[in-house]
C-alpha cells in the first residue's frame, strides 16, 4: 500500500486539532505539515514534498486560493474541505485544480475512500445523465437499465452508476440479488453530510465500474426521500460516474419530473402490450414539448417488439409520430429465468436479438456522450 | 327508509404492478352488475394514462376535471349527467373518465376527487374504481372510503411477487376489516416457473378469487371495445369474472336471466 504524506491547512485552530487527529488515526497516510494560514502553507509547504493538501475552502477567496496551491504543487492532489458541499461550487474546484470534497470533519474511512478514488482514476467532470421514464410501469425498463449499465460500461471501459428511484416499488436491488447495507434512503438523510467521495461507498459495486444505489425497501419510506435530497444525490452522482442511469417510479409526479429535468437525455419506456401504449408515450410527449430543446432530449423506447426488425421500428416511429431510438424484443422467458434465480439475463447468449439490442442502444449512447464533449 | 340516503358499495380495483388486469377487470364487473340490472357508476382514477375511455372506446368531453369543477363552484349541482354513458345491446352504466389532457391530473385535488364519489354514492347501486398501482395520497384516500378493495395480482416473475408482498403487507397496515380486502389473482395458467402454493405461502393469505389467463379473448375484447361478458361468446374467463361478480353481489351468478329486450329490469336501466 502506497503511503501518503499529508499537508493539513486549516484556518480553523480547534478544526486544526480534531481533523490532524483524524488524520493520524488514518492507515497509510501522515501528516507531513500542518497550517492555519494558507500563505505560510504556500511558502514554506514545499520543504515537506506533500503528495496530498486538505484545503479549507470555507472562505470567499478560495478558488483563488486553490488555483495558487495547484500552480505551486503540481504534483500534489488537493481536497477541498468545507462545511457542506455545493453543487455549484464543485464545478469550480474541480476547475482550479482540485480533485474531491470532504465535508469536515471528515472521518478516517472518508479520507481513505477519496484517496483510493482519485488514485484509481481522475475526478469525473463530464457525466451523461439518463432517466428512463415510463408513463404506466411494467415497462421492462428495470431490465433495461440494468442490462445497458453493464453494456455501456464494457464497451466504453466507463463507470456507471444506476439511481433506483423508483420509490416504492424499486426492483433494482431484486433484480441483482442484492441486499443493500444502505438504500437511497440513507443517503437522502444523510446528504447534508455527503460529499461525492462519501456518497460513493453508499452506492453497492456489481461488477468492475458498475454500482447500484438501491430503491427503498417499502413504501412509507417514500416521504424520507425529499425532491432536493434527490437533486443533491443526482448532482453529486454525476462527480462520480460517467454514466448515471436513474429509474424512477411511473408516470409524471415529483421525482421523475426533477430526475428528467436534470438530464441529458430522457427515455420514455414502454411494453406493447396490444393495449393503448402508443396513445401514452404521445399523451406524454405533449407534456415533454414544454422543453424548447426536447427533440435532442426526449426520446423512446420500446419493449417487447415482436417481430423485432428495422421495418417494425420505423412503423412504431409512424405510429407515434416521434422517432423510435430503440426496440426491445419480447425477452420475458429469457429474464424472468435469470431473475427468477438471481442473477442478469446479460449472461446469456451474447448473439441473441436482446443482447444485440442492448449493445446497439449502448452504442449510441457512448457516441452521444462523445459528440457532447467534442463540442467543447 | 329514504332510499336517497343508502350509500352504495365502492369497489376499487388496486395493485402494486401495473399490467395485471385493473381496468379489463374492472369494466367487466361494471357490465356485469348493470346486466344484472343494477345501477353502476365506472369511475378512471388513473388520471394520468387512464385507458378506461379507450377500453370501452367511448367519446366524450366530460371527465373528472368537469366534476369537480362542478362541486366547487355549485356543490348542490347534480353530477349524474356530466357522466359519460357506455350502452351496449340496451345494457348501460355510467362512466367517469380520466381528465382530457394530461396536465389536469396533476392539478386535480385528491379531496375533491373523493368529495365526488361520497356525493355519487348515494345515487349508484355499485361505484367501481379504477386506481394507479401506488400508495399515493388519492389511493389511500379511496382505499379508505371504499367498501370492498380488490387486490390484483399476477405470478409471473420473482420482483412482481415481491412487490405483491409489499402491496399486502402495507394493506394490511393500514388496518381495514379483514373481508375489505380481497386478493384476486388473474391470469393464473400463464407462463411461469413459479409454483401458485409458494405465491400463497409469500402472501400468507389465500386468493379469495382466481381468474385463468385468456389473452386473446381480452386482446380482441379491448380492439373491439366490447366487455367480455357482454360479448355474446362465453369463455372461461367471462365465467369466472360473473362468479366473481356474483360473489360482490351475495346472490350467485345469474345464469338464466330472462331476454334482455324483455326484462323488466332493463324498462328501468335500458
Amino acid at each position: 500500500m502506497m503511503m501518503h504524506n499529508i499537508m493539513l491547512v486549516e484556518g480553523n485552530r480547534l478544526m486544526l486539532e480534531q481533523l490532524s487527529n483524524i488524520i493520524n488515526n488514518t492507515e497509510n497516510v501522515k501528516l507531513v505539515a500542518r497550517y492555519q494560514d494558507a500563505n505560510e502553507a504556500l511558502g514554506q509547504g514545499i520543504v515537506f514534498t506533500p503528495s496530498v493538501i486538505l484545503l479549507d475552502a470555507d472562505h470567499q477567496d478560495s478558488i483563488r486560493v486553490l488555483e495558487e496551491f495547484s500552480r505551486v504543487f503540481p504534483n500534489a492532489a488537493i481536497i477541498c474541505t468545507g462545511e457542506k458541499w455545493h453543487a455549484e461550487s464543485s464545478s469550480l474546484y474541480v476547475n482550479a485544480g482540485a480533485k474531491c470534497f470532504l465535508v469536515k470533519p471528515f472521518s478516517s474511512d472518508d479520507l481513505t475512500e477519496a484517496i483510493a478514488s482519485f488514485s484509481n482514476s481522475t475526478f469525473n467532470t463530464t457525466s451523461k445523465v439518463i432517466t428512463f421514464f415510463s408513463p404506466k410501469g411494467k415497462s421492462g425498463k428495470t431490465t433495461l437499465i440494468a442490462n445497458l449499465a453493464m453494456a455501456i460500461a464494457r464497451r466504453s471501459n466507463s463507470t456507471v452508476g444506476i439511481i433506483d428511484a423508483d420509490l416504492q416499488f424499486g426492483d433494482m436491488a431484486l433484480f441483482f440479488n442484492l441486499t443493500p447495507k444502505s438504500t437511497i434512503v440513507e443517503a437522502a438523510r444523510d446528504t447534508d453530510f455527503l460529499s461525492p467521495v462519501s456518497l460513493n461507498s453508499y452506492y453497492v459495486p456489481l461488477v468492475k465500474n458498475v454500482s447500484v444505489l438501491c430503491g427503498t425497501k417499502e413504501p412509507s419510506l417514500i416521504d424520507r426521500v425529499s425532491i432536493p435530497a434527490l437533486e443533491s444525490l443526482i448532482n453529486m452522482s454525476k462527480n462520480l460516474f460517467q454514466y448515471l442511469l436513474i429509474d424512477v417510479p411511473a408516470g409524471f409526479n415529483p421525482t421523475s419530473i426533477a430526475a428528467a429535468e436534470m438530464s441529458d437525455i430522457t427515455y420514455i419506456v414502454s411494453m406493447l402490450n396490444g393495449g393503448y401504449e402508443l396513445q401514452h408515450i404521445q399523451r406524454a410527449l405533449e407534456i415533454f414539448k414544454c422543453w424548447p430543446d426536447y427533440q435532442k432530449r426526449v426520446k423512446t423506447l420500446l419493449t417487447r417488439v415482436e417481430p423485432c426488425t428495422i421495418t417494425a421500428q420505423k412503423q412504431l416511429a409512424d405510429a407515434i409520430g416521434y422517432p423510435v431510438e430503440g426496440i426491445i424484443p419480447n425477452a420475458f422467458l429469457e429474464i424472468s429465468d435469470a431473475v427468477d434465480d438471481g442473477h442478469m439475463a446479460l449472461d446469456l447468449n451474447p448473439n441473441s436479438i436482446l443482447s444485440q439490442r442492448i449493445n446497439f442502444l449502448a452504442k449510441k449512447i457512448i457516441m452521444n456522450k462523445q459528440d457532447d464533449e467534442d463540442d467543447f | 327508509m329514504n332510499e336517497s340516503q343508502i350509500d352504495g358499495a365502492i369497489i376499487t380495483f388496486f395493485s402494486t404492478s401495473s399490467a395485471v388486469g385493473k381496468t379489463l377487470i374492472g369494466i367487466n364487473m361494471a357490465s356485469e352488475l348493470a346486466r344484472e340490472g343494477y345501477s353502476v357508476c365506472l369511475a378512471d382514477f388513473d388520471l394520468q394514462f387512464g385507458d378506461v375511455k379507450n377500453y370501452l372506446q367511448l367519446n366524450t368531453d366530460y371527465s373528472i376535471t368537469t366534476l369537480c369543477d362542478t362541486m366547487k363552484t355549485n356543490s348542490s349541482h347534480p353530477l349524474t349527467p356530466l357522466l359519460a354513458t357506455y350502452t351496449y345491446n340496451n345494457i348501460s352504466f355510467q362512466v367517469i373518465p380520466a381528465p382530457q389532457k394530461l396536465e389536469e391530473a396533476y392539478t386535480l385535488e385528491p379531496d375533491s376527487i373523493i368529495d365526488v364519489i361520497k356525493k355519487l354514492r348515494s345515487q349508484y347501486d355499485y361505484i367501481i374504481i379504477d386506481t394507479t398501482s401506488m400508495f399515493s395520497v388519492l389511493n389511500l384516500a379511496l382505499l379508505d372510503i371504499s367498501t370492498i378493495v380488490t387486490f390484483l395480482g399476477i405470478v409471473d416473475f420473482i420482483p412482481t411477487i415481491k412487490n405483491m408482498k409489499i402491496g399486502n403487507d402495507t394493506l394490511n397496515t393500514l388496518n381495514y376489516d379483514a373481508n375489505k380486502i380481497r386478493l384476486v389473482l388473474n391470469r393464473s395458467d400463464a407462463k411461469t416457473r413459479i409454483d401458485l402454493q409458494d405465491v400463497v405461502r409469500i402472501l400468507g393469505d389465500n386468493f379469495y378469487h382466481i381468474l385463468p389467463n385468456d389473452f386473446e379473448s381480452a386482446r380482441q375484447s379491448i380492439a373491439t371495445g366490447i366487455p367480455l361478458v357482454l360479448s355474446d361468446q362465453k369463455s372461461d374467463l367471462t365465467r369466472a369474472l360473473q362468479s366473481l361478480v356474483s360473489k360482490y353481489t351475495n346472490k350467485g351468478y345469474m345464469s338464466t336471466y330472462k331476454d334482455k329486450s324483455s326484462s323488466w329490469i332493463s324498462k328501468f336501466f335500458g
